[in-house]
């Protein structure tokens, strides 16, 4: 049931310039794209500097020749001069011909590449998972107005603003939204996937490496977007269930009325975890049923118009978290 | 009222109250107070020379192609002052509202906006920048530039470009309006739905995000159809379709492409509007709505939109590299096949801006591949430009770096943009700074094209050509700035830093943000720069006078005639003998000017009515922003009431005579060409002829001819 990462993540690294400016640590630089540490995200990083090598391959060329041609010539240059020439098979060949095999190229990696990270189902983690079996663990999540809840119908709870998952092991996404649109990205394991209102969207990772990692939305869905961020903690195996156990004795529970109430616009200034030791089951199908049926959440005007106030309230009601 | 308001609404005055005027807010107060100073400037100015009759006479109320244009360009100029100022504010709140411990002021937790401010102002930024900014400076490129490139004497349909513009404009105002009364859409300048449904966006600012495209929208569409059908009937005798001057291809490219694609866009702002005003449910998440079918709507317009943007500037920078290369465009042929193939491709690509909607992977890999094969077309172009340059005699006059930094940022924006293709590498990086950073490598290419292509065609329409020191230091400060920007912005995007944030978390991301501000430095540095060039050019205006030739070595028909161009574009319609005719002339030694036998030219008359439907038509966005139904009612019927008059007016036609023509025509030869009647701002000597009444025969007064003489006869 444990996944291991088969892909070699250095010789890339050497590849890039750019990692050099990642000066230390993965956390450190900030360049979180850079630093995958969960298969999806590797997967990207692989194929990403792939496509990087190929277009470079003809794009230094192409400026190689402008800056010759601009140089050699330029008026009073040596350059001949042929003021009539304006055309050649040859040239016209080749101008045609690289663009064409570069696509050409290039589409077939893609295409390998869609598949291999297809949210519904990743060929990579399902090749991963033939080989090692076991089970998948789920979360249902529930974008609202601005804050983020991880239910684990499994294990009947729910957390609030933090995703905890155990290492090595596929988590396979369901995810809806209450109001607006928001996208889910946690960069450093898994790329986006839109969280739409009324409709359920799927995504699956596999952690590589135990660690703290950032998530938010990356789609803009009102005022509370910026404070809209989880952290994502990926444990090992027994540290989830130990995890999972300490959750289930949270004496919160959670149904849909008291989700009703959760669900309303909330800017999450100050950052707001919480956990819920029960859960109403299919919480996440009713939500999705409600609000295909109409239910909003709708943002007052207090919220927009006269956002001064409101984040001054709002501050002062939290205790300034940092993260 | 159909659907549920927050907040009061009175049958007089609608939403609007004393509480939209946002007086408390200094930066708005202060914006206002600049805003009102310059007003008072211009209108006492006006005043003061008793220029009212002149600016109403040959601006307001002009049909003329070339004013039109010229108009046109201005108004992108403002807009493209005002979008830059919200990019500043943009960057200096990012660079200031990072990490939980960063300051804030003026209401704001962290920087000095609050995030509704924040979302106002990118929205604003975006939609002027793209609607409002390079529509505008294109369009008015093409409108001047196309007419004499094809030796025609006007637009096809005078009138309906007078209309495009004031259109254009209206909404561009209306963008401003907001400013001041109300506030704008907070969401993103391509709108999110639901996040524009009243539930969530229960303000009027989406309303004015709404009826301002939507009026450009109608601009938009209409100069497109001008320019098409100019181009299809107008050309002068002899110039076949493959001896087409290749900016006038890009042009009819691109206007095929605004032709079919605005009118989508119509139907997305429409749709929205009936939930919003109606209470209907098209994009809405529950109710049966589908909001997927707002995104296909929008960027089935949004993707054709870019390459609307994108093909006019590849028509400038093949009409200026070839001049000051000093040779014939290499490729001629397949420059031609590129634009219609890019313009073709354009329409099966869009769905790249949701690839990570949840397609299934056999609908994202067709999309990826359809978007990879723009690259092919695009890649050709960049080649034919690059052996336009080999074998001949290069020279960096200012339109010809500017040319060259386009060719340096395609290059930059295709490459990301190749990346954005490759659908694993979006999900990684959709909405985030590298796609902003990919997208303005493209808009900036945009930029530096129309940069060139006033530097190059400025002499043709106001018969001097602009200096050239301060110009080349605005170039290389908007070089420095271009480079500080978004080199970091790529960074940022490998660090996954998403778009639209009005705080940071991140503290690690900061030393990027502070770079970028200090590229926003060098562009503050570079617009005073392009002031100094601006005013430096029109003073000594007299050292630069051109002949119709301005740089020597230019090869298309707009060159042909006097330097300004004269009301009439040319005395006698010129007969085309081969592609890059000016060229061909020079070279076989007749490029004298005909001179002789004047005849009375027919052109059309001023009229005043675009004006007041462009007004007119502010008034009824106005009254339905707010919902003010008596006063849109009001509008509307005057709008009817005012195109019905004008569709009875036959008398819309005017004479050059024949004599008036040999006296503009003789004082452009007399070697003084200052003292030519320009078509420009410059002179008073303007020419009073346009409203000279139709004497004899002709297409004036009743008689119907069926093509009046401005079009070009037969080919
Ligand atoms: C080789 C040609 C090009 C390719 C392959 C390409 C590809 C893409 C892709 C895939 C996206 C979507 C990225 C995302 O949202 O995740 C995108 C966005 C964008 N592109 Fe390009 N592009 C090309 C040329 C252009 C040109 C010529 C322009 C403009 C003149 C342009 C302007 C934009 C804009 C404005 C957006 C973002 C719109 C928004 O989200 O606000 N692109 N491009
Ligand atoms: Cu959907
Ligand atoms: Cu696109």
């Amino acid at each position: 049931m444990f996944i291991k990462n088969k892909r070699s993540k250095t010789w890339p690294r050497l590849v890039l310039p750019l990692a050099l400016l990642t000066l230390g640590g993965c956390s450190r630089s900030g360049l979180f794209l850079l630093e995958p540490e969960g298969l999806i995200s590797q997967t990207f990083y692989h194929y990403f500097m792939l496509d990087v090598g190929i277009m470079l391959l003809i794009i230094i060329p192409t400026v190689v020749l402008t800056i010759w041609a601009m140089w050699r010539y330029r008026k009073g240059g040596n350059g001949s001069y042929h003021p009539q020439w304006s055309h050649s098979y040859a040239i016209e060949a080749v101008v045609w011909g690289i663009p064409l095999l570069t696509v050409g190229v290039l589409s077939y990696l893609s295409v390998k590449a869609i598949y291999d990270v297809n949210p519904y189902n990743p060929g990579v983690i399902a090749k991963a998972q033939q080989a090692a079996g076991g089970d998948p663990v789920e979360v249902d999540v529930i974008a609202t107005d601005w804050r983020w809840l991880f239910i684990y119908p499994q294990q009947h709870i729910a957390s609030v603003d933090e995703l905890v998952v155990p290492v090595g092991t596929p988590v396979r996404f369901r995810l809806t939204s209450t109001s607006v649109v928001n996208d889910f990205i946690i960069p450093q394991l898994v790329g986006m996937i839109d969280v739409m209102p009324g409709m359920r969207t799927k995504q699956a990772l596999v952690a590589d490496k135990a660690g703290t990692y950032v998530g938010y939305s990356a789609d803009y869905s009102g005022a509370g977007l910026s404070w809209m961020h989880f952290q994502t903690k990926a444990v090992s195996p027994a540290q989830f269930e130990q995890w999972v156990q300490s959750a289930q004795q949270s004496p919160q529970h959670l149904s849909y009325a008291g989700f009703n109430r959760f669900a309303r616009p909330y800017i999450a200034v100050g950052g707001d975890q919480q956990i819920f030791g029960q859960v109403q089951p299919d919480l996440f199908d009713q939500v999705v049923g409600e609000v295909m049926r109409g239910k909003v959440w709708p943002t007052p005007m207090a919220m927009t118009e006269n956002m001064v106030n409101y984040m001054k309230k709002q501050r002062a009601e939290q205790k300034a978290g940092d993260y | 009222m159909l659907v549920h308001l927050q907040g009061p609404w009175n049958p007089l005055l609608g939403r609007l109250t004393l509480q939209q005027i946002p007086y408390e807010n200094p930066i708005l107060l202060g914006t206002f107070i600049f805003a009102a100073i310059l007003g008072v400037i211009v209108l006492g100015a006006t005043t003061r020379y008793g220029k009212w009759g002149y600016v109403w006479r040959e601006w307001l109320t002009t049909v003329d192609h070339k004013k039109i244009g010229v108009m046109y360009c201005l108004v992108g100029l403002v807009m493209l002052f005002r979008g830059f100022i919200d990019a500043l504010m943009i960057r200096t709140q990012q660079a200031i509202a990072i990490g939980p411990n960063s300051p804030g002021a003026l209401g704001a937790v962290h920087g000095y906006l609050t995030p509704f401010h924040v979302g106002q102002i990118y929205t604003a930024h975006g939609l002027i920048m793209v609607v409002f900014a390079a529509t505008p400076l294109l369009v008015g490129i093409m409108n001047i530039i196309v007419p004499l490139q094809i030796g025609a004497r006007d637009m096809a349909y005078p009138y309906l470009n007078a209309l495009g513009l004031w259109l254009t404009t209206a909404g561009g105002a209306l963008v401003m309006l907001s400013l001041f009364v109300g506030n704008f859409a907070h969401g993103g300048w391509y709108g999110f739905v639901p996040y524009f449904e009243l539930p969530y966006s229960p303000g009027v600012g989406v309303d004015y995000w709404m009826w301002a495209f939507q009026l450009s929208v109608l601009g938009t569409t209409m100069g497109s159809i001008n320019l098409i059908a100019t181009i299809v009937k107008m050309r002068a005798p002899g110039m076949t379709w493959m001896r087409m001057p290749i900016f006038t291809w890009a042009s009819l490219s691109t206007n095929l492409i605004a032709l079919t694609s605005f009118p989508v866009l119509m139907v997305a702002l429409g749709l929205l509007g009936m939930d919003r005003y109606l209470g209907t449910h098209f994009y809405t998440a529950g109710m049966g709505g589908n909001l997927m079918l707002y995104n296909d709507l929008f960027w089935i317009w949004g993707h054709p939109e870019v390459y609307f943007l994108i093909l006019p500037a590849f028509g400038m920078m093949s009409e200026i590299i070839p001049t000051f290369s000093e040779k014939t465009l290499f490729g001629y042929a397949t420059m031609v096949i590129a634009s219609f193939a890019i313009g073709g491709v354009s329409w099966g690509v869009w769905l790249h801006h949701f690839f990570t909607m949840a397609a299934a992977p056999n609908v994202n890999s067709f999309y990826s591949i359809t978007t990879m094969l723009v690259g092919i077309p695009t890649g050709v172009k960049v080649f034919n430009w690059i052996f336009t340059m080999y074998r001949g005699r290069v020279r960096y006059e200012l339109p010809m770096l500017w040319a060259l930094l386009a060719l340096f940022l395609l290059l930059v924006g295709g490459m990301t943009g190749m990346m954005n293709a490759f659908a694993s590498n979006d999900y990684m990086w959709h909405n985030g700074l590298f796609v902003v950073a990919h997208f303005h490598m493209m808009v900036l290419l945009i930029a530096a094209s129309v940069f060139g292509a006033v530097e190059y065609w400025f002499p043709k329409v106001f018969g001097f050509k602009l200096e050239q020191k301060w110009g080349k230091w605005f170039f290389w400060f908007m070089v420095l700035g271009t480079g500080w920007v978004f080199v970091p912005m790529f960074f940022l995007g490998m660090a996954g830093m998403t778009r639209r944030l009005d705080y940071i978390p991140y503290t690690q991301w900061a030393p990027y943000l502070h770079i970028t501000l200090v590229g926003m430095a060098f562009y503050v540095v570079a617009v005073l720069f392009f002031v100094a060039h601006l005013y430096v050019s029109l003073r000594d205006r007299e050292k630069n006078r051109v002949g119709a030739d301005a740089w020597g070595t230019s090869r298309n028909l707009e060159w042909m005639t006097h330097s300004p161009v004269p009301a009439y574009n040319f005395a006698f319609i010129p007969h085309v003998n081969a592609r890059d005719e000016w060229a061909w002339r020079k070279e076989n030694g007749i490029a004298e000017l005909h001179a002789g036998d004047y005849e009375d030219i027919h052109m059309p008359k001023n009229t005043g009515i675009p004006l007041f439907l462009g007004l007119l038509s502010m008034g009824l966005a106005f009254a339905l922003v707010w919902r003010i139904w008596w006063l849109a009612l009001l509008c509307l019927v005057l709008m009817v009431a005012l195109i019905i008059i004008r569709s009875f007016d036959r008398d819309t036609d005017t004479t050059i005579p024949a004599r008036e023509v040999e006296r503009v025509e003789r004082a452009a030869r007399d070697g003084s060409s200052g003292s030519v009647p320009p078509a420009g701002v410059l002179g008073d000597a303007v020419i009073a002829t346009s409203t000279v009444r139709s004497g004899s025969g002709g297409i004036g007064g009743n008689t119907t001819s069926p093509r009046p003489s401005w079009a070009p006869r037969n080919r």
